[in-house]
């Protein structure tokens, strides 16, 4: 039952943390009303998870034994071009909002785009949803004895936990102060996103598509990626007791770039300018008195 | 939306990933069987010759899927129940490569050593 409790844990909570988020960010910044759409696309992810569990599972050919694989590959670093916007997005709006007064988004702050959380919401979903489904399913199947009703039983209370997790973050989330909410939230956006960019080029390694590359360190000693602390953090943010190269260079060159992009100086913020109001003309004081001449 | 250079940027990339990887199969690529059986692999040590790719022929013959797991490897593939899926590996340096079937990893266990 503990087994299967920290496998379902892992998986879902990198879906709620990011969920977590996501609604903490448009909760923060006065877009309640956008919640629908990180909804839908959970939901969406959900759905298609089942989907593809089912695919695999009953179809046949070519396309059904290559297809997770290059699926799997397109939405990782999908993910990683989402949640880099998303991390410039909410640099822009906190940009517009002083100190610790939260506005309402207005029509003309970008809300046009702002179903992509929909879509960032998807991909976290997806991304490791078809695999959680299959695990849940095989559970089911094999579950003939009070041990295996006992594993499916763990299985679930991971998921129920890990959203618990989610909703914890999300919670926090409000606590925080709102300069202090935008700097740890784009931090942490900027270290998922570069353990997917890095998990996304190790995975095209494994397929083939890139050379394979050396190991350039072995920190197995300090902490093993097979762990159950150790594969948290492989899931979260990438982390690989004995990385290849590429794997190395990916993480730093995304860190790095995005980091500039995302936590520069900006230039001087283009208020609309206070100061200059344009008044009519002051009436002449001679002409009124003359009435209506 | 049809004309957004991001779209054909998707197709481009995803037709790029489907011909890298189905291109990358030689005629005469090794095959090697591995099945799945009560939670097991067999074998669970597998030889493979250093520095050419080979393919793994994966039957899961239980009754729940599974999934097949090299961290080393960074290859993760999960086989339905019953199916027998082909597995296109890269080619290895020398060396000894753990993998497991997490949906079972407590007794689902092996390695490829590439010599």
């Amino acid at each position: 039952m503990g087994a299967t409790f920290v496998i379902t844990l892992r998986e879902a909570f990198e879906a709620s943390l990011l969920l977590g988020i996501i609604y903490g960010c448009l909760y923060r910044i006065g877009a309640r009303a956008s919640f629908h759409w990180v909804t839908l696309g959970a939901v969406l992810g959900l759905a298609a998870s089942l989907a593809m569990g089912l695919g695999v599972s009953f179809l046949s050919g070519p396309l059904i034994e290559l297809g997770p694989d290059v699926v799997g590959a397109a939405i990782m670093f999908l993910a990683v071009v989402l949640l880099t916007w998303h991390g410039w997005w909410m640099r822009q709006h906190a940009r517009t909002i002083k100190g610790d007064v939260e506005q309402h988004v207005s029509a003309a702050h970008g809300s046009r785009r702002i179903w992509v959380v929909g879509l960032i919401a998807f991909t976290g979903v997806f991304r490791e949803g078809a695999e959680t489904v299959l695990f849940l399913w095989g559970l089911m199947v094999e579950a003939t004895s009070a041990a295996g009703w006992g594993s499916v039983v763990g299985g679930l209370a991971g998921v129920a936990v890990a959203a618990i997790l989610g909703w914890a973050v999300f919670r926090g989330g409000q606590r925080v102060s709102l300069p202090r909410f935008f700097a740890w939230t784009t931090a942490l956006i900027l270290l998922l996103a570069a353990g997917l960019f890095s998990t996304g080029v190790g995975r095209l390694e494994g397929l083939g598509l890139l050379p394979i590359t050396d190991p350039v360190w072995d920190t197995s000693w300090l902490l093993s990626d097979k762990s159950v602390v150790g594969s948290f953090l492989t899931g979260l943010v990438g982390y690989r007791a004995r990385p290849s190269l590429f794997e190395v260079l990916a993480y730093w060159v995304y860190l790095i770039g995005a980091g500039t992009l995302l936590f520069r100086r900006p230039p001087a913020p283009r208020r609309p300018p206070l100061a200059r109001i344009d008044l009519p003309p002051a009436p002449d004081p001679a002409s009124s008195r003359r009435g209506t001449q | 939306m049809t004309r957004s250079p991001w779209m054909w940027l998707g197709v481009l990339g995803a037709a790029a990933l489907i011909l890298g990887i189905t291109g990358g199969a030689a005629a005469q690529t090794a095959e090697i069987p591995l099945t799945i059986e009560k939670n097991r692999f067999d074998p669970e040590e597998i030889r493979v010759k250093a520095g050419a790719p080979f393919v793994l022929v994966i039957t899961n013959k239980d009754g729940a899927p599974e999934e097949f797991e090299s961290r080393d490897l960074r290859i993760e593939k999960v086989i339905p129940a019953g199916k027998t899926l082909r597995l296109r590996m890269p080619a290895l340096k020398a060396g000894t490569y753990s993998f497991v079937g997490e949906y079972h990893e407590k007794t689902a266990k092996g390695k490829i050593i590439a010599e």
